[in-house]
């Protein structure tokens, strides 16, 4: 876990505010999913700070997991709550995409 | 010394005098004739790219290769993107495949591979899941067999050419490691000029096979054509195929124009005055052309030869457009020709069928299928002009060739008839343009003379042959074919006979001196076609050979 950058704000634990919960499909240490996963952690670890649940599979690992959520290509990104589920694929290098994708552009639930 | 090389012609090389050329090793297909098109299957343990427009029948035809390559146990995996899993299996079950069984026993997968319809994209990404999945399933399943349908739709996610050839390099170099025998169908793009994925496509593929299904005339005819196979012979045809109750069919025809066989000894045509003018009949393995008007004679005289081939204890398959067997039968027993017998003795076979009824593959699959079954000696097609209702000229045209190639080769004797139209034309008389296919041709005709109306034939061509091109009367009588002696006008009741004969002659002979034109001209139409070919056979070599320089990249 590399928290670097941490900045100010969202540290109120959970209250009113989503949960996010994230499922990382990545492919060993490639240097997408490194990256994809570098990303997501970072948020997790800023603005989504205690409100936020990661898990990382590695296809390589559990083919089985990636058959039964259609993964592929890697990295993707499934956000599986708040509902609807949605697919993000990629390295996750533009964090404004990925912030407008969670609706969390600004403008958005800033406290 | 050449025998490091591998001889793509070995099979017919005999290979005695070099060292035997490792052969490469082939994945059968299972699927019926396609096997012999490439002469024994699939390269093993490489790519085969399939190219057809939807609705051509490749994923058909991926699917098949797993589903027989399974029950012949070799496991296999399917991916879609394009098709959910539970219509292939559907689509399957239509045609008694039954593919959830195999899953259960794990020796077929499908993947579902479809793409999520709200994907959103940031940054870069590869097909590493896919390759994954596919590794991890294979080591379960011991696979052997891979199938990858609509990849194309997979490379909408990259966005430049670079990306969609790296992407096809990874890909490519799995499946060589993975050593799966492959096939990735594609969907070529609509737009003219290949695509950059295109032509890496076709670098990557050891073995490429186009597939076409054409729609003339409501009636779908199909095509199957393999574009290259490295380090191997195959068949250089289009070849027909159809989608059987049972899955894909495909007519192996060996290459047409070489192999015939010589023309065999004269036969009998079942008149002995005809056999005369053909200077002993008419030869074996030859094609004979009977062609005229409506109700000259063409049937009783088709029926005379068939009945005298199976008299002489040969078998004949007529294959009918018009009426049914038992009209037909009944028909000639006016004119005093017992055919009953022989059906019954099993030496002479009825195919009758609609021309209408089915597309031009399906009727050359029935056709070559009663021949395999039948093995005639002889075949009669009444009438040829009927097959026009197949699907149009085109197809006409086809189903004889092939028809005709499959007799040649076979040194089967095949009797067309042609009915004309209307006027007569000896431009006509060739039918559906098979003139040069043709060996002996008979035209009859009317003869009106004197409030009569006389029956008439003459022979326009015998190859091989000296005969005598004299215009002949004939009647059909309780008691057959009787042809009279040279045909003299009314007798003495005709003034000027003489004259009238050296015009007749004349204008026959311009007639005929027309037909030999067009038979040249068909002649040279094929080769400027087959010229054609090969231009297009190099253009494309050139591309292959340097796929940078050509290729524009699809869109920014």
């Amino acid at each position: 876990m590399n928290t670097q950058n941490t900045s100010p704000g969202d540290n109120r634990p959970g209250g009113g505010q989503p949960v996010y919960r994230f499922r990382l499909f990545v492919a060993g240490d490639e240097p997408n999913s490194r990256q994809a996963r570098a990303t997501l952690e970072r948020l997790c670890a800023t603005r989504l700070r205690d409100r936020c649940e990661l898990e990382v599979v590695d296809v390589f690992a559990d083919y089985q997991a990636a058959i039964e959520h259609r993964i592929i290509v890697v990295p993707t990104l499934l956000i599986e709550s708040p509902p609807p589920v949605r697919t993000i694929i990629g390295s996750l290098e533009d964090e404004a995409q990925l912030l407008a994708a969670l609706g969390l552009s600004d403008g958005g639930p800033r406290p | 010394m050449k025998h490091g090389r591998k001889n793509p012609r070995s099979a017919d090389a005999g290979g005695k005098l070099s060292a035997p050329a490792p052969r490469l090793e082939k994945a059968p297909t299972y699927i019926c004739g396609l096997d012999d098109i490439l002469e024994g299957g699939l390269p093993r343990g490489r790519t085969t790219v399939v190219n057809g427009a939807s609705g051509s029948g490749k994923t058909l035809l991926g699917l098949e290769f797993l589903y027989r390559g399974a029950l012949h146990g070799e496991p296999g995996i399917f991916i879609g993107f394009e098709e959910p899993p539970e219509q292939i299996r559907q689509n399957a079950a239509t045609l008694g495949w039954d593919l959830p069984a195999l899953e259960k026993q794990n020796r077929l997968f499908i993947l579902d591979a479809r793409l999520k319809p709200d994907l959103v994209r940031t940054g870069k990404f590869s097909f590493t899941g896919l390759l994954a999945i596919a590794a991890g399933k294979c080591r379960a399943m011991g696979a052997r067999r891979i199938v990858i349908d609509a990849f194309e739709v997979a490379l909408r996610l990259f966005d430049t050419p670079r990306q969609i050839r790296d992407e096809l390099h990874a890909l490519n170099n799995w499946l060589r490691d993975s050593g799966l025998t492959a096939i990735l169908t594609i969907r070529p793009p609509s737009r003219s000029g290949a695509s950059p994925s295109e032509d890496f496509f076709e670098s990557m593929a050891d073995c490429l096979l186009s597939m076409d299904a054409r729609v003339t005339e409501q009636i779908a005819n199909r095509r199957l054509r393999v574009v290259k196979y490295r380090g191997s012979g195959f068949g250089r045809n289009e070849y027909p195929y159809v989608i059987s109750p049972t899955g894909l069919r495909m007519a192996a025809i060996t290459s047409v124009g070489l192999r015939y066989k010589p023309l065999g000894e004269k036969i009998s045509t079942g008149n002995a005055r005809l056999d005369e003018i053909l200077d002993g009949g008419c030869r074996r393995a030859s094609c004979i052309l009977l062609a005229g008007l409506p109700s000259t004679g063409k049937t009783t005289l088709a029926a005379t030869f068939a009945a005298a081939a199976c008299a002489r204890g040969e078998r004949v398959l007529y294959i009918g457009f018009e009426e049914s067997e038992a009209a037909m039968i009944h028909n000639v027993t006016s004119t005093g020709i017992a055919l009953q017998p022989h059906v019954e003795a099993g030496r002479l076979a009825f195919l009758t069928q609609y021309p209408e009824a089915l597309g031009v593959e399906e009727h050359f699959m029935a056709a070559l299928d009663r021949i395999e079954a039948f093995s005639p000696q002889h075949v009669v097609v009444d009438a040829i002009s009927a097959c026009y209702r197949m699907g149009g000229k085109q197809a006409a045209f086809e189903y004889l060739m092939r028809l005709l190639n499959a007799c040649k080769e076979k040194g089967i004797t095949i009797l067309l008839l042609n009915q004309l139209s209307g006027v007569t034309s000896y431009m006509e008389i060739s039918g559906n343009e098979i003139s040069s296919m043709v060996d002996t041709a008979i035209f009859l005709n009317y003869q009106f003379s004197l409030g009569e109306t006389n029956r008439v034939f003459q022979v326009l061509k015998s190859r091989g042959s000296r005969h005598s091109n004299q215009k002949r009367e004939f009647r059909i009588t309780d008691n057959g074919f009787v042809v009279e002696e040279v045909y003299l006008g009314e007798g003495d009741v005709l003034t000027g006979a003489a004259r009238q004969r050296q015009e007749e002659h004349d204008r026959l002979e311009a007639q005929r001196l027309a037909f030999e034109i067009q038979m040249k001209e068909l002649e040279l139409q094929r080769l400027r076609l087959a010229q054609e070919q090969m231009q297009q056979a190099r253009a494309q070599r050139a591309i292959l050979t340097h796929p940078e320089k050509s290729g524009t990249p699809p869109e920014a």
